[in-house]
């Protein structure tokens, strides 16, 4: 093919593969900016240590998770786990419009073109956008940098707007996140790839999913919860910084790719109930949709499970800090000390908190997208039923139905799998025993050395421990927050409906 | 297919102008290529009957050397009769009777499911030449639109049959057990 | 001379088998018709043919050549440039205008693009639908949309054209002007025909005819032979 046969053939499309398009990128944008931001933390320079500043902080920073060189990893490695949910969004784009590209890919194929021919031609598509998406990214961030860089009056900067990461870094961000992206496609376009015949003749059903998800589950807490205290001990002896990433990411993503696919078995067996029981015809409809595409309900909402599954974890482990802060006070108190709370692993705990919310809303937009294009998908067969006197308060009906019955299982289970994950993996709240010299006499009498010997003595603190509480509420807060999400896309999403029933649909190709 | 009204058809051929018999056949095998070529003696009985019927009557008859050539016209009793003619709709299948239905049911009273099967079959395979034969004609770069719309009417006849003949194939064997409880 | 032959192929689909051992050849320039009742593998029989399903057993040669073991790219590329493909609907790409529709083999193939739409315009012309060439296919009537279709299935000049139910979709007069073209460029090409349908009126265009049922050729006697009719 020739490159301008290529960009046509790429670009012919209707407005939805415009909408998937301009998403894709958006997506992009704030994938971009998520790893721009990690890879400046990662940038800051550590200052030599000095008579001044043994620990090497870097004082010009307001921000304790930027000061302290200990934390900028793990600052980083959560700016990385915010694409996540960005990715997620992606994927539910790359579905908008996809049973028409799909059939276009499949005349494509029919007319003679090589899987190959095809696949270049949808990862063009992606990878243009994102490319698009990571320019303006890479734009919109190099901007933030001049804006925000404002520093207070102690010239403390809020944000690491000083540095900038290597320019070979931003490139591969620029360059990188697309061919990513464009490969992602590839993979998803296999079942179109393999069948010229696409849409005109579908091989044999593919049977409803089992609950192999829970394995998977099991599988990514395992290697969570036993798999990192071993690498943990493993570390005093050689390196694991490398390591330690790595655990961590596959075992969340095993984990999480459990929750996800448990999601498709959830639609899957909340259908053939529902289709048991189910008198009234919206129901009905409801539970065959969910029988015969029970992977759409994973799809739908794999981005809303992840921001869950990380929610659940995150409170659990604010749960975890929280029990850890008692517990330092009451050892504190013990030996006659009253101690402030220890604001700062809290207030790290707002900001993670932040970016679960930011999650949240990023995946309740990529459900509206998913929930909108499932009705412009079956924009015909609405249409069909509409024409055959099928009333449009029954199809409404049944798309809630089908859309909230098996969310909510599956956020149930995300709350799950985030609260227990963590509890493994950070263990209940313990303190070491250990002893302490304690003046009991006045200030002035323990400040004289010649006199504190006389009123000091030894206090053994024992070891203790606590388990966190369950944070019920909060985990409460976070499965509602939700459940709403998922009713507020679908309510928006069925004003769609109406425009999508037009009698008129059953022309359209 | 039915047979042809001849008398109508020649009513309809002198409509615009007395002919005698020999331009009269031909016009009838021109008109109607596809049917039974209508023979001389035929168009003179008929002709005759007609006369005498008072639908048309003889203009003139003259004779070079050849053979007796009698101009015959329409009269307004015979041009009232085509036209009535015309008008009336012909009753759809009144009768369902084919000779090919009678030797099936015949087939199958006299013998067993296969003879009947075999009559089918090979029935099917005059029917689909014959069919190819037509598709033929009617493609012929020389075709008129006279040859393709007589073709035409054959062909949808014979698909017609052909449908039936693939049809009662599948259900020879029930019909049989019908026949023959 | 035979083209393309298919050895006892199989094919299912699950556990539903479609084909249950066919074969069958196809000469040089002959048009077959592939007939039998709705559901006896005609259409499964002719995507193994075109190399567009993969048959679970059996060969299919071409040429002397098996192209069933073929990899998917290879068999694309054969479908592109040696065969065309007619189907009922379905197989125009909506969002592209009729004329980028023809040409679209010939761009896969690396042709240019103002190159493969004179050629393409040249082909709608033939087809007698020249009128529509910069209108999608949305905007089109059935008729016109089939033609832009075989118009496209006989751009790459192909040695075999594969129609699947060609006039399924069109009435008793678009259908016989489409398959009345088809045969002629056939024959003027020395193209085969490989004609899947289920109507007797429209198998009667073809030289000799196969009766499928059951997955099976049917050889009691259905399928009648060639009347020699092929040139």
């Amino acid at each position: 093919m020739t490159p301008g046969a290529l960009v046509r053939l790429a670009l012919a499309g209707t407005r939805t593969d415009t909408a998937r398009v301009l998403l894709t990128a958006l997506s992009a944008v704030l994938a971009a900016l998520a790893v721009l931001a990690a890879f400046t933390v990662l940038a800051i320079p550590t200052p030599p240590a000095t008579a001044d500043n043994p620990v090497r902080w870097s004082e010009h920073y307001s921000q304790a998770l930027l000061r302290e060189p200990g934390l900028r990893g793990g600052t980083a490695f959560a700016l990385v786990l915010l694409t996540v949910p960005v990715l997620a969004l992606a994927g539910q784009c790359a579905r908008l419009g996809a049973p028409a590209r799909d059939r276009r890919l499949a005349a494509l194929r029919l007319a003679g073109a090589t899987p190959r021919q095809v696949t270049w031609l949808a990862m063009l598509e992606t990878g243009v956008a994102s490319l698009l998406g990571t320019l303006t990214g890479l734009g919109l961030y190099l901007a933030a940098r001049e804006l925000l860089h404002r520093p207070d009056e102690h010239g403390r900067l809020a944000l690491p707007t000083d540095v900038l990461p290597p320019v070979g870094a931003l490139a591969a961000v620029v360059l990188g996140l697309p061919v990513v992206a464009g490969a992602a496609t590839a993979l998803m376009l296999r079942g179109v790839i393999t069948t010229p015949l696409g849409v005109t003749r579908r091989a044999a059903r593919e049977r409803g999913p089992g609950p192999g998800a829970m394995v998977l589950i099991v599988v990514g807490a395992a290697v969570l919860v036993l798999g990192w205290p071993l690498l943990a001990r493993w570390s005093a002896y050689g390196p694991s910084a490398a390591l330690g990433p790595v655990f961590l990411v596959g075992g969340g993503l095993a984990a999480l790719a459990g929750v996800v696919s448990a999601a498709g078995w959830f639609s899957y067996t909340t259908g053939r109930v529902l289709r048991r029981y189910a008198r009234r015809p919206a129901a009905l409809l409801a539970a065959s949709r969910l029988m015969a595409d029970p992977w759409a309900g994973s799809r739908t909402f794999a981005a809303l499970l992840a921001a869950v599954t990380f929610g659940a974890g995150a409170a659990a482990l604010r749960a975890h800090f929280v029990a850890q802060d008692e517990l330092r006070r009451e050892a504190s108190r013990r030996v006659g000390v009253e101690a402030g709370d220890n604001p700062f692993y809290l207030a790290t705990m707002t900001l993670v908190d932040l970016a679960v919310t930011v999650a949240v809303v990023i995946a309740a937009a990529g459900l509206l997208v998913a929930v909108v294009e499932g009705i412009v998908a079956r924009r015909r067969a609405y249409a069909a039923l509409v024409a055959t006197g099928v009333p449009r308060g029954t199809l409404a009906r049944s798309i809630a139905w089908q859309s909230v019955l098996p969310a909510v299982p599956a956020i149930l289970l995300a709350l799950a799998v985030g609260t227990l994950v963590a509890r493994g993996l950070f263990g209940d709240a313990t303190s070491g025993s250990y002893t302490s010299l304690v003046c009991d006499a006045g200030e002035r009498l323990c400040s004289d050395p010649a006199t504190r010997e006389r009123y000091s003595r030894i206090v053994e603190v024992p070891a203790t421990h606590r388990v966190p509480d369950v944070p019920l509420e909060h985990l409460a807060l976070l499965g509602a927050g939700a459940l709403a999400a998922v009713l507020v896309t679908v309510a928006v999403g069925l004003l769609f409906l109406r425009s999508s029933t037009a009698v008129e649909e059953l022309r359209a190709t | 297919m039915s047979e042809v009204s001849t008398p109508h058809v020649l009513l309809g051929l002198l409509a615009s102008g007395g002919r005698h018999g020999y331009e009269l056949k031909r016009a009838y095998d021109a008109r109607l290529p596809q049917a039974r070529p209508l023979a001389f003696g035929q168009v003179y009985a008929t002709l005759g009957r007609l006369e005498r019927d008072g639908m048309v009557a003889v203009t003139g008859q003259e004779r070079d050397g050849g053979p007796d050539r009698t101009t015959y016209a329409l009269t307004d009793e015979g041009r009232a009769a085509l036209d009535r003619w015309l008008s009336d709709v012909e009753p759809p299948l009144p009768y369902v009777a084919s000779t090919l239905l009678a030797k099936v049911v015949v087939a199958l009273l006299v013998a067993d499911v296969d003879r009947a099967r075999s009559c089918l079959v090979a029935q099917r395979q005059a029917h689909t030449a014959r069919l190819r034969e037509l598709t033929g004609v009617k493609h012929a770069p020389s075709a008129t639109l006279d040859d393709v719309v007589a073709a035409d009417y054959a062909i949808a006849h014979l698909d017609a049959d052909l449908r039936w003949l693939a049809t009662t194939l599948d259900r020879v064997a029930d019909w049989h057990r019908e026949v023959h409880p | 001379m035979t083209q393309l032959q298919a050895r006892d192929v199989v094919r299912s689909y699950g556990r539903t088998p479609a084909l249950r051992g066919v074969t069958l050849d196809l000469d040089e320039g002959e048009i077959l018709a592939v007939t039998g009742p709705s559901g006896c593998g005609k259409s499964t029989l002719l995507h193994c043919l075109a190399g567009i399903l993969r048959p679970d057993s059996g060969e299919v040669t071409w040429r002397g050549e098996r192209i069933d073991t073929w990899s998917e790219a290879a068999r694309s590329r054969l479908r592109r440039t040696e065969f065309g493909v007619l189907f009922q609907f379905g197989q125009l790409v909506a969002e592209l205008t009729a004329a980028e529709n023809v040409a679209l083999p010939l761009l896969l193939a690396g042709t240019g693009r103002r190159e493969a739409r004179a050629v393409a315009a040249s082909w709608l012309d033939r087809l007698g639908v020249g009128e529509v060439a910069d209108v999608r296919p949305g905007e089109m009537s059935g008729g016109q949309q089939q033609r832009c279709a075989a118009a496209r299935a006989l751009v790459t000049g192909p040695r075999v054209l594969f129609a699947d139910e060609p006039t399924g979709a069109l009435d008793t007069l678009a259908g016989e002007q489409l398959l009345t073209t088809l045969v002629r460029l056939s024959r003027e090409k020395g193209t085969s025909v490989v004609l899947v349908t289920h109507e007797p009126r429209i198998a009667a265009y073809a030289d000799r005819e196969v009766v499928l049922r059951d997955g099976t050729v049917d050889h009691s006697g259905l399928g009648v032979p060639s009347t020699g009719g092929h040139r």
